[in-house]
């Protein structure tokens, strides 16, 4: 028995040992005084009987108390989260009858708990099959939207006038933001269930960054945005070209998008010891503090971003993180940018200062040798309801 | 090329999308032979063995997946005769079977333009040829 279960135990038999001593007391003092005798004989009487009932209740509380005590301790594992925990008993009375409930308690505890977490892997399963299976299934009209107007463009089908071509891009062009969120959400879903798969060949990464620049070269021009590019020269390296794409695609996106017009944006792919090292500065409104923990998060978006450009998903720096990471890369931030604006800010010096953009600096580092492969391990077994739902087919 | 050399057979069950298809590659100065399911698809590849086949996933009948395979069956032809999968899904079981049948390319169609898919096309035929 531990010191601090003992004093628990004289605690408890305290109280017993003092109703014993005083009841003890007035019956020796009556008896002395009706059959009369000696002090001393009485002492020597008081002493022993006195000893006798100390070792007496003590044994009697201890036994009782144990069961208790060793109750009190057992509830307090079972508090910090030991469900499993039962404890034993051969007694029949109260304190029986206690333990019992008790570990019947904790059985069906026990039950309720696992019950809720196998749901909740159900559930998120559930929902992760959900936007998969929805995914495939909006890609199909959105590919017929995609090759028809795509088809038009080309002429194909015959000469359009120029107002004609603009409505007929324009379609091309919103059909096209649509297949990145599908896209985006499917990627999302993927990271979620662990099926993303990293098939890395050999890749010109250059390329990839000036692939994904062409789609925002209009708004950088609309924008008036200065764009500088630095680059090492690079052989071809073991990356997955789609996602390296994905990567280039979205940070560049959030520079464009948050960077007012008349800003700059440098984007840089360095090479280093062992890195591949991405940087893209910007101008732009920056990340307030605030937000700056959650910027990664699944779905999350910033007030000031929400008000910006209402088109964002959040789901663009999940993905990235994640294609980065899983090929056993870093990715960080700063904003404010120290990168652009100390030159910057020279010119700013007698703006009010909420007026005054921080600008943002996205760091990316992916190991030169390359990204590691990555197999998906879910099987699609949504295929057979997919075929079920034949009209709408993938 | 030849006439023979430019004939491809494309197998899709949703009309629109083999339309779409085939229209681009006979402005392109193909012959397209159009299958609407897999069966059909098998039946067509095996009677007018095509320079190239380009195949849906999920098809009625039979699968894109399972047509590919008993294409890769027939010893003389079949066993390396270009296939492309184009499909909205691009799953990993799917992925590993078709790298298994010889199929390096998965085209995702939300993510091609046409005009490419014609390139791609045209560059495997020259790499066959």
């Amino acid at each position: 028995m531990s010191f601090k279960k003992f004093f628990f135990a004289v605690k408890l038999s305290d109280k017993i040992l003092l109703i014993f001593f005083v009841f003890s007391t007035i019956a020796l003092l009556l008896v002395a005084t009706i059959l009369g005798g000696s002090w001393q004989q009485l002492f020597v009487l008081i002493t022993m009987v006195y000893a006798a009932t100390f070792v007496f209740t003590y044994i009697v509380s201890k036994n009782f108390s144990k069961s208790l005590i060793d109750l009190a301790f057992k509830v307090q594992e079972m508090g910090a989260g030991n469900l499993s925990k039962r404890l034993k008993t051969k007694r029949r009375d109260e304190v029986g009858q206690l333990i019992n409930s008790l570990n019947e308690l904790m059985s069906r505890l026990q039950t309720g708990v696992a019950v809720d977490v196998s749901k909740h892997k159900e559930l998120s399963r559930a929902k992760t099959d959900f936007v998969s299976l929805a995914a495939h299934q909006l890609r199909t009209p959105l590919s017929i939207v995609k090759w028809y107007s795509d088809y038009l463009m080309s002429g194909d089908a015959g000469k359009f006038n120029e107002e004609q071509l603009k409505y007929i891009k324009e379609i091309f062009h919103s059909n096209q933001r649509l297949i990145d969120l599908v896209n985006s959400l499917l990627d999302a879903s993927r990271i979620d269930v662990g099926t993303f798969i990293i098939e890395p060949k050999p890749t010109d990464i250059i390329e990839r960054a000036e692939t994904a620049l062409t789609k925002f070269y209009q708004e950088i021009a609309k924008k008036k945005i200065k764009l500088e590019k630095q680059y090492d020269k690079f052989g071809m390296l073991s990356l997955d070209p789609r996602l390296t794409q994905i990567v280039f695609e979205n940070i560049i996106s959030n520079a464009v998008d948050y960077t007012p017009a008349g800003g700059r944006i440098k984007l840089v792919v360095k090479k280093t010891e062992k890195d591949i090292f991405i940087r893209i500065s910007d101008t732009g409104y920056g990340i307030p503090r605030e937000e700056q923990p959650k910027i990664f998060t699944k779905l999350f978006r910033g007030e000031k971003a929400k008000k910006l450009e209402a088109d964002g998903s959040g789901l663009g720096l999940y993905v990235v993180k994640a294609i980065v990471e899983k090929s056993g890369g870093k990715i960080w931030f700063e904003s404010p940018s120290l990168d652009l604006l100390l030159e910057e800010r020279q010119d700013a010096d007698d703006l009010p200062l909420d007026k005054k953009n921080m600008g943002t600096t996205f760091f990316i580092t992916i190991p030169l040798r390359g990204m590691r492969p990555k197999a998906g391990t879910k099987k699609l077994e949504n295929l057979k309801n997919i075929k079920k739902s034949k009209h709408v087919n993938a | 090329m030849s006439e023979k050399a430019k004939t491809i057979l494309i197998a899709e069950d949703e009309e629109a999308m083999l339309d779409a298809l085939a229209s681009k590659f006979e402005k392109k100065g193909f012959k397209v032979i159009r299958a609407h399911d897999g069966e059909e698809g098998y039946t067509l590849a095996m009677k007018e063995k095509p320079a190239l086949l380009i195949l849906d996933i999920i098809m009625p009948k039979m699968n894109g997946m399972d047509l590919m395979e008993k294409v890769r069956q027939d010893d003389h032809w079949g066993s390396d005769v270009p296939i492309v999968m184009l499909t909205n899904i691009s799953d990993p079981e799917n992925v590993s079977r078709a790298a298994m049948s010889h199929v390096y390319d998965f085209l995702v169609k939300t993510d091609w333009r046409l005009d490419d898919v014609a390139k791609l096309v045209e560059e495997k035929l020259e790499q066959a040829a």
